[in-house]
């Protein structure tokens, strides 16, 4: 083909305990080339983004760079030979100056043996001015700039270090418009000084608007590669689904008449603007973005966790005064499960401990309440949500993923909530335990309590919410009825 | 849904921990201890004398006092270095009060109290309103602490103490006739603070808040714990009961000195640790210190009782039972928290 290759990956597999990640896939990169990694939740983009940047060093098939086969050792070694990833979540240190940021680990030394500020700080401004970015200024604190310009800079960290290949995992997630389009453009300076990036993203008309050529992959298969001239988003989201698309987009919903619960009225913060979201009794809500779009704080604003800048939150038409806290937030019937079972339960804890703790301030001002008693509180809960084992005394850690989150859920029902919150409920759940989990859900719905449930997986909202919110880099960008929508629409609403 | 469960089955989801049974491993301090005082009962005939016994409890109340307060502290996962600095400025105020300004009883001794208690409260409010890590925030109190005790003192020693603090410090009870013998009064003050102590950390829903917060503080945020006021509280606590050990102790010195004993911090940090109350947070309590302050007094005076030992290596022999104690200590736990992990 004449077209040389940076790397190239030939059958390449990868097997966890029980799931089979990859599958036979063949991959290969182009020199000056972008390449584009597509695929739902689970489809294998990470596991092979691994394997490419050295993290995972055990898997079958071969990995041939530059025309030769290798086998990383680590994503040091795999720097060292030209490939460097950024990571969805940043690595910059806020508290070091951009230039320090740029140069750190490789930092240059003067003679002496000392660091030369001096030679690195005007390396590091000439850097920048090379790709457009010479108004940062290098010896600020890297915290004083937005998170895309952090991003810049992370990137050309990586290329400083040596990097031709630069793996970029959901690169635009937590970016503004503006600051992607940015990001695009570096793109193009680099795919012109013939450097070669792998593009990972939800945000399929990004892909579509920067690559090259696009590889689907699903259920750790490779479906295919094609050129991006010689396709379209509806194609590739048919191919990314393994089925062809309903093209028409669902309407928009006319407001019930029901009675509102929690109402959020015009919330903005940092990461989300103008934020309006009703929850009415008896009904399910799903709010949906892709992972960064701000759904995930605004579930922690609206439970006093996350301070916001203006707007209101209020139930049943009470509106929670400015800067309230999780405990007003409960005692006005609000509850909230969130994303990370690790940070909201208490682990080496037993599971009725963990199923009475929000409720201590109910149950008499000074002293605890008996073992005994909250045992007999506890116990139907437990036994409610199905959770297994149900030995009550069980520390919630040694539970499985499901039976955490049924035990995150069964802790709110002793007095129950009004509005139930809930972030990821079937985060890393095998099929029976994720519609148990939803089944709950829906039962509380049907028992008359609002249910907001916070995801980034499109069939978690699809399969339990009457009503679908989606979030796109802080904006509310949508509102869906949830009758006969598909996958595609929402991705493409993303 | 099912709704068929026992209360208490035979426990099947409790994986067996990889090689020592729950019940060694928890108790490690408990065995520490016993061994050293078989250890010391063989090699020091002196050593389990009722006097001796007596002795080590009363060197080890102005501990226990101080790692009542030290133990709320530590399981919320924070430190507190201005106990000694406390203690010393609360003595000295109530030895000023007495001596110099001659007020009268008990209002120099709760002076002294309030002082220690307002000290503890102040640095939890520094800690928590601008977030400065308790670490930093109560070394600074130390300072404010130890500079106010010089100042107070003008550099001198004071020895006309209150009469209260010499009875709580150094005063027996159930003498006999002659006034000897009977039972020394600060042990008695010791276990009143430690039983509190245990009262509260048990049975009271505060107690509940202060393990949740250091087990895990954005879980214990997340169900509704004011983590901030736990933390306010338990700096409080500790300042006061800072403030008492301050005023027991310098009963029982029978001065009130002008530098505080930089010693006392980490002697307490020391005994509390040794019973197992995790520097971490979350996990341990008031019998665990107990033990710890056991073990402490123990090494200390058995280590006197043995003839013909150095005195130049004592402090060395110390250090190394204190090192082999918490190696054993940290093994048992870490294995039991590596299982859990897993």
């Amino acid at each position: 083909m004449g077209v040389s290759l940076a790397l190239e990956l030939k059958h390449i597999s990868k097997r966890f305990e029980n799931i089979q990640a990859l599958d036979g896939v063949d991959f290969d990169l182009r020199q000056g080339e972008i390449h584009a990694l597509v695929g739902e939740n689970g489809a294998g983009k990470s596991t092979m983004m691994r394997i490419l940047a050295g993290i995972y060093t055990d898997y079958e098939g071969e990995y041939i760079l530059n025309g030769k086969q290798v086998h990383l050792q680590s994503p040091r070694d795999a720097l060292s030979r030209g490939i460097g990833m950024i990571h969805q979540e940043l690595s910059v240190m806020p508290e070091l100056s951009v230039a320090e940021n740029l140069f750190l680990g490789r930092q240059l030394t003067n003679p002496f043996g000392l660091l030369d500020w001096r030679k690195m700080n005007r390396i590091a401004q000439e850097e920048l001015a090379k790709i457009g970015f010479e108004h940062i200024n290098v010896r600020d604190p890297m915290g004083n700039y937005s998170l895309g310009t952090q991003q810049v800079v992370e990137v050309l960290r990586v290329i400083l270090s040596g990097a031709k290949v630069l793996i970029m995992d959901e690169p635009t997630t937590a970016l503004s418009p503006p600051e992607v389009e940015r990001l695009i453009q570096l793109i193009d300076v680099l795919r012109q000084s013939n450097r070669s990036i792998i593009y990972i993203s939800h945000f399929l008309d990004e892909v579509m608007h920067v690559s090259d050529r696009i590889t689907v992959l699903r259920d750790g298969h490779k479906v295919t590669t094609l050129e991006k001239k010689a396709t379209n988003l509806d194609s590739i989201i048919s191919l990314i689904l393994g089925r062809e698309i309903n093209a028409e987009l669902p309407e928009v919903t006319a407001q019930k008449d029901g009675h509102t619960l929690l109402e959020v009225r015009d919330l903005t913060a940092d990461v989300f603007n103008d934020i309006n979201l009703k929850v009415e009794q008896g009904e399910v809500v799903g709010l949906y973005g892709a992972i960064g779009a701000g759904h995930f704080d605004l579930a922690r604003a609206i439970f006093g966790m996350y301070r916001y800048d203006s707007g209101t939150v209020q139930m049943e038409n009470k509106p929670f005064p400015r800067g309230f806290s999780a405990r007003y937030a409960i005692e006005n019937g609000l509850a909230y499960a969130t994303e990370s079972r690790r940070k909201s339960l208490f682990m080496e804890e037993a599971i009725y401990r963990n199923v009475m703790i929000p409720h201590l301030q109910q149950l008499g001002r000074i002293l605890a309440p008996s073992a005994s008693y909250e045992l007999e509180t506890a116990l139907p809960q437990i036994a409610l949500t199905g959770v297994h084992p149900a030995d009550p005394f069980n520390p919630v850690g040694q539970l499985s993923g499901g039976n955490q989150q049924k035990v995150a859920i069964a802790r709110w029902l002793p007095f129950p909530p009004k509005v139930f919150m809930m972030a990821e409920p079937t985060r890393g759940m095998d099929v029976g335990a994720k519609s148990e989990v939803l089944t709950i859900l829906r039962n509380f719905r049907n028992e008359g309590y609002g249910v907001l449930v916070i995801s980034s997986e499109p069939e978690t909202v699809l399969t339990v919410a009457d009503r679908i919110v989606v979030m796109s880099h802080g904006h509310i960008v949508a509102e869906l009825e949830n009758k006969n929508i598909d996958k595609d629409a929402l991705l493409r609403l993303l | 849904m099912t709704l068929q469960t026992s209360p208490r089955p035979d426990a099947p989801a409790a994986k067996p921990r990889a090689g020592l049974p729950r019940w060694v491993s928890t108790l490690a301090p408990v065995w520490t201890l016993v061994a050293l005082f078989v250890f010391f009962g063989l090699a020091s005939p002196s050593f389990l004398r009722p006097q001796n016994v007596n002795n080590i409890l009363v060197q080890v109340s102005t501990l226990a006092i101080f790692g009542t307060g030290m133990t709320f502290v530590l399981l919320t996962g924070e430190i507190d270095l201005g106990i000694s600095s406390t203690a010393s400025i609360a003595g000295m105020v109530a030895a000023y009060l007495f001596a110099t300004l001659k007020l009268q009883e008990p209002i120099p001794l709760i002076a002294g109290l309030l002082v220690g208690t307002l000290l503890g409260l102040f640095s939890g409010i520094i800690c928590t309103r601008f977030r400065i890590p308790t670490f930093m925030g109560t070394l600074a109190i130390s300072f404010i602490g130890s500079g106010l005790t010089t100042y107070v003192s003008k550099g001198r020693t004071v020895t006309t103490l209150p009469e209260y603090a010499k009875f709580l410090g150094s005063g027996r009870i159930f003498t006999d006739e002659a006034g000897k013998g009977g039972f020394p009064f600060i042990v008695i003050v010791a276990a009143i603070c430690l039983f509190i102590a245990y009262v509260v950390l048990r049975y009271t829903r505060f107690g509940r808040y202060v393990y949740m917060t250091g087990a895990s503080k954005s879980a214990a945020r997340l169900a509704g714990v004011n983590t901030n006021m736990i933390l306010v509280a338990v700096l409080t606590i500790s300042g006061f009961t800072a403030g008492m050990a301050g005023i027991v102790g310098m009963g029982r010195l029978g001065s009130a000195q002008p530098d505080p004993v930089p010693s006392y911090l980490l002697d307490t940090i020391s005994a509390v640790v040794l019973g197992g109350t995790a520097l971490t947070g979350g996990r341990g309590g008031i019998l665990q210190t107990v033990i710890g302050l056991l073990i402490y007094g123990t090494l200390r005076n058995g280590l006197d009782n043995i003839p013909g030992i150095d005195i130049y290596l004592k402090e060395f022999i110390t250090g190394m039972v204190l090192v082999v104690a918490l190696v054993v200590n940290v093994l048992f736990a870490g294995r039991a928290a590596r299982d859990k992990t897993v």
